[in-house]
């Protein structure tokens, strides 16, 4: 039997040891020279075409609005100028109040955190649950979920409005992070299944004959094993919730309207000048948290622990 | 939590499509009108045209994606230097709102502002790339800007799945002596089946879903001629007052929808019922050991 | 930290409210409005002082983008926590509130005030409903002016403002010929609708205008006169430049601004990009409202609706705020910022720019007066159109078939 064909149930001692001495073997190994650079030149040409626009953000940011007006889009600045990022954080107008975008940051956390959590923790469990445990209706339960994200959002808003007030919840904290969750469950679930079904079942077998139930299975086997995925759906929750305005516009209430609404109000207006300088060192800063995300989550993107976890 | 979730989705969808059989304009009515908001949508051009536009974009953005997410995936897997920054590059689209990037996106590809203007003056007086403008083909500058912000999350998933594959599969091909271009071909492709899975559902429903860019690149124009589903829902929605045409559009995009996948989730109840056979059948032999 | 005080400051607010009871949150009314933009904050500025100093307490509530305002205000009665006041244009936005009873009236304000007789026609016609007011109006604003740099006309040659629709013509051909882009257009749907809006009352007139919009008269337009106003408009399409498609409106103005274009037909919000560009009115850049001395004045504008609220202290509000609203005083320093002309007419006009005091005057010849098209039409029949009228000013749709389709959209509207 080839060697391949012994390793492919993902199991071997080398692989453990690998790992206990830090080494990190990756497939590219012994690649010939011009692949080589030929690889660097398709990846170094692709990150400029990506950045592209990001410089024309960043240069627009930074330029007065004289020089906007004249077009000159690719152009560097004439004039550098940071008042715009200033003015995007603390004075910008968003209505009568003129406080920038800083007045909805600390909101924007609070909702963020919680949602990210749930659903992540439901979509987890959801997916382990459909992959390893198959009750009865699950795969029904996973269509409708399923069908369910293809819905835009306001569709559902006038039945969803009139829930939460019956429930006390509209226009609360718990309300819009309960509907956060409730929309995040589908993509969750699909995420988490997805990944696991790319595990062997034996593993699962064996820590069922081992006496593990669902809770202690999940929780030591499933969980750590999750990392790479776990740092995707973190990717795409935090995204998705940082910069959806639509629901918290209608569920969070005055009181906990987040970042995304101040943004919209200083670049969405409709008869009002537009200054896009602000407009877009506002965008640069809102998406910054979420790429702070990714850089942060980048060391956990490392290779799965999954294959060499369980000796047969 | 079950009961929630089916309550809320299949609640609003059953809800909607009793709207949309009423006469609602600004708030719900509980009237009864039969098909005539139906009758209506399918009367409406930018309706129709609106369906072709998804379907256009959905083939092209989807298979350019995955085709390039997978590839950005694999080379930044090649053991490169400087893995980190090219990762949050190609991740960074992700992180920001059609809102603003839309608009850099209509103005670089404004044949007197952005490329076009810049090439021409650079002394290709001929250059033409003007397709933001033209009827014909702002689908394709909205498929660009589209791409642009997604395939980074494509490349994120595929990556996920690629470290998930063990290293003992790579030194065991080595030793065979297998040519890595095969392994992608043969093994590792197969292996991402469910990281490919995955991407498929998730741009599926950025298709359905797509609002953001158009109204932020286009606003539905030149003329109608990149209208979208989605945003003739949410305009019949907020600004035309009539609920009970776009919860009727919003019920024939779900029907598409369902006949689409339809055939998908088939296949996929097919296999899971072979699937539970085989683990009643492993739960009741209880063999210990594995890996024969 | 930078947040924690405004949340601090609301608790510290609520507990000093509580505890001195009601006497501190007087009057306390939340105002949702889409005015979020530099100027417009101002403006605002001017209503919060003015029902501040009436003894008012304002809570503000901005969401930029009209349809998104409405719809949040919408959801909002919904859901039950309404504001206590929130806008929307001076139209039939909200006719489908006021069916359904949602809307509390202010008569009472109405009656005192003498709203009869200080409001135009157009507008009286517009928030009286069924013989109650139900909204208050603070501004008009006036959808089809036309904007020209005064270094581009020079260049071009043209000494005086166009007095006809055939001398705007030869203008925009000098302004082509001395390589300046005759007409700074943006492409987007709505902005192709209100420059038909202006090309109708303007170049086809009032009677034409009303006959479509008012009246919905399907034969007036398949008539030739009609068809011959349509063509027109489309020839307009020769001015713009290639850049034109998906532009936004502020783009095209700054292309006037900068000498690049030579006229912009827009509304009287454009002022607004002139000043942040500190151009004034009569030096940089010229205005004129139409075509001769008696072009038509289209009178558009934002209202305030009060959602059905039974609490007595809300209800005293809304009509505290109402009567602020249409106050001469807060009437002239709202106007000034906003960039519109005061809903009265017996105001002090002298602050405002110059081409705000020629509206003023306009509007008091009653014949000039013309409702914009969405008091006249519903929101819905109003999309149709502009999907109709899109499509002609893009394709090569014959005139034949555009005045067909909007025969049948004024049929089936």
């Amino acid at each position: 039997m080839s060697a391949l064909a012994q390793a492919a149930p993902g199991l071997g001692d080398d692989a453990i040891a690998e790992r206990r001495h830090g080494l990190r073997r990756r497939p590219g190994g012994r690649m010939p020279r011009p692949a080589r650079i030929g690889l660097y030149v398709f990846l170094f040409t692709a990150a400029l075409m990506f950045l592209l626009p990001l410089y024309v953000m960043v240069a627009t940011s930074i330029k007065p609005m004289e020089e906007i007006r004249l077009g000159n889009l690719f152009g560097l600045p004439v004039r550098i100028t940071l008042a715009p990022w200033a003015q995007a954080w603390m004075s910008a107008c968003t209505g009568l109040e003129c406080g920038g975008i800083r007045a909805g940051f600390m909101n924007s956390v609070a909702i963020v955190v919680p949602s990210t959590v749930l659903s992540i923790l439901l979509g987890a469990l959801n997916g382990y649950a459909l992959s390893f445990w198959r009750p009865r209706g699950a795969q029904a339960l996973f269509v409708v979920l399923l069908t369910g994200a293809f819905i835009p959002y306001q569709v559902m808003l006038f039945p969803l409005i009139r829930a939460l007030a019956a429930l006390g919840l509209f226009g609360t904290l718990p309300g819009v992070v309960l509907i956060h969750t409730l929309f995040g469950m589908p993509v969750m679930t699909l995420l988490f299944r997805n990944y696991y079904a790319g595990v062997p079942h034996e593993l699962f077998m064996a820590a069922r004959i081992d006496g593990g139930g669902f809770w202690r299975i999940f929780v030591q086997l499933m969980l750590p094993m999750s990392l790479p995925i776990v740092v995707v759906a973190t990717i795409m929750q935090v995204t998705a919730i940082w910069n959806d305005f639509l629901i918290g516009l209608v569920f969070a209430g005055h009181d906990w309207l987040p970042m995304t609404v101040q943004l919209n109000n200083i670049i969405n207006t409709t008869t009002g000048e537009r200054l896009y300088n602000v407009n877009m060192a506002a965008t640069l800063l809102t998406s910054a948290v979420p790429l702070a995300v990714y850089l942060i989550s980048g060391r956990w993107f490392v290779r799965g622990i999954a294959a060499g976890a369980v000796k047969g | 939590m079950a009961a929630t979730v089916l309550w809320v989705y299949v609640g609003s969808v059953l809800w909607s499509v009793r709207i949309s059989v009423s006469s609602s304009r600004t708030l719900p009515i509980g009237d009864y009108v039969g098909l005539r908001q139906y009758a209506r949508l399918f009367d409406s051009e930018r309706w129709t045209l609106s369906l072709q536009n998804m379907a256009l974009f959905g083939v092209l953005f989807i298979v350019a994606c995955l085709a390039i997410g997978f590839l950005l995936a694999v080379f930044i897997d090649q053991r490169v230097r400087g893995e980190g920054v090219l990762r949050t590059i190609f991740l960074y689209p992700y992180a920001m709102s059609f809102v603003a990037t839309g608009l850099v996106w209509q103005w670089m590809l404004n044949p007197e502002l952005g490329l076009q203007a810049t090439v021409r003056g650079w002394g290709f007086p001929s250059f033409t790339f003007d397709w933001i403008a033209r009827q014909d083909a702002v689908m394709y500058a909205i498929v660009v800007a589209a791409v642009w912000q997604a395939c980074g999350l494509v490349m994120a998933l595929m990556l996920a799945g690629l470290r998930g594959i063990d290293e003992s599969l790579w030194m065991a091909a080595r030793i065979d002596g297998i040519p890595p271009w095969r392994v992608y071909a043969s093994i590792v492709l197969p292996m991402l089946g469910p990281s490919f899975g995955t991407a498929f559902v998730l741009l599926s429903v950025s298709v359905v879903k797509v609002f953001d860019v158009v109204v932020a690149m286009t606003q539905g124009g030149p003329g109608l001629a990149s209208e979208v589903p989605a945003k003739f829902i949410i305009d019949n929605l907020l600004g035309r007052a009539n609920i009970g045409l776009a919860s009727a559009a919003s019920t024939v995009l779900l029907l598409t929808v369902l006949a689409l996948l339809a055939p998908w989730f088939y296949a996929r109840a097919h296999a899971s019922r072979r699937g539970e056979r085989v683990a009643r059948a492993l739960r009741a032999s209880e063999t210990p050991g594995m890996a024969a | 930290m930078s947040n924690k005080p405004p949340r601090l400051a609301l608790a510290v607010a609520l507990a000093c409210g509580a505890a001195t009871g009601a006497h501190a949150q007087a009057n306390r009314a939340e105002v949702l409005h889409w005015w979020t933009s530099g100027g417009e904050s101002a403006a605002v500025k001017e209503l919060a002082n003015a029902y501040t100093a009436a003894g008012g307490t304002w809570v503000d509530a901005a969401i930029a983008g009209g349809e998104q305002a409405r719809a949040a205000a919408v959801n909002r009665m919904v859901g039950g926590t309404p504001p206590t006041a929130t806008q929307f244009n001076t139209s039939k936005q909200f006719l489908d509130l006021v069916d359904q009873g949602m809307l509390n009236n202010v008569d009472v304000v109405a009656a005192k005030n003498n709203w009869d007789k200080i409001l135009p026609a157009p507008i009286l016609a517009s928030i009286r409903i069924k013989g109650h007011y139900y909204a208050v109006p603070v501004d008009i604003h006036m959808p089809a002016w036309f904007w020209y740099s005064k270094p581009a006309f020079a260049k071009a040659g043209i000494a005086a403002e166009p007095k006809t629709p055939d001398e705007f013509f030869a203008d925009l051909d000098k302004l082509k010929a001395a390589g300046i882009v005759p007409l700074a257009f943006g492409g987007q749907p709505w902005q192709e609708k209100i420059t038909f809006y202006a090309w109708l009352a303007h170049v086809g007139g009032p009677d034409m205008y009303l006959k479509l919009y008012r009246d919905k008269d399907a034969a007036m337009v398949t008539s030739p006169p009609f068809k011959a106003v349509l063509a027109s408009y489309k020839r307009l399409h020769n001015y713009v430049d290639a850049g034109s498609p998906n532009r936004n409106w502020n783009d095209a103005t700054a292309m006037v601004i900068s000498g690049k274009a030579g006229v912009q037909i827009m509304g009287d919000w454009a002022k607004g990009e002139f000043a942040a560009a500190h151009q004034t009115a009569g030096k940089e850049f010229g205005c004129f409202p139409g075509f001769g001395p008696k072009s038509p004045y289209l009178v558009a504008g934002d209202v305030f609706v009060f959602p059905k609220i039974t609490d007595p202290a809300q209800v005293k509000s809304q009509q505290l705020l109402a009567t602020v609203f249409t106050a001469p005083a807060t009437q002239v320093a709202f106007s000034n910022k906003k960039g519109s002309i005061p809903i009265r007419t017996d105001v002090d006009v002298k602050g405002l720019d110059i081409c705000a005091q020629q509206g003023v005057t306009i509007m008091k010849d009653v014949s000039r007066q013309l409702p914009s098209p969405e008091m006249l039409i519903s929101p819905d029949l109003e999309g149709t159109l502009q999907d109709v009228i899109t499509k002609f000013w893009n394709t090569n749709e014959s005139v034949d078939d555009a005045a067909k389709a909007i025969a049948a959209a004024l049929k089936n509207g």
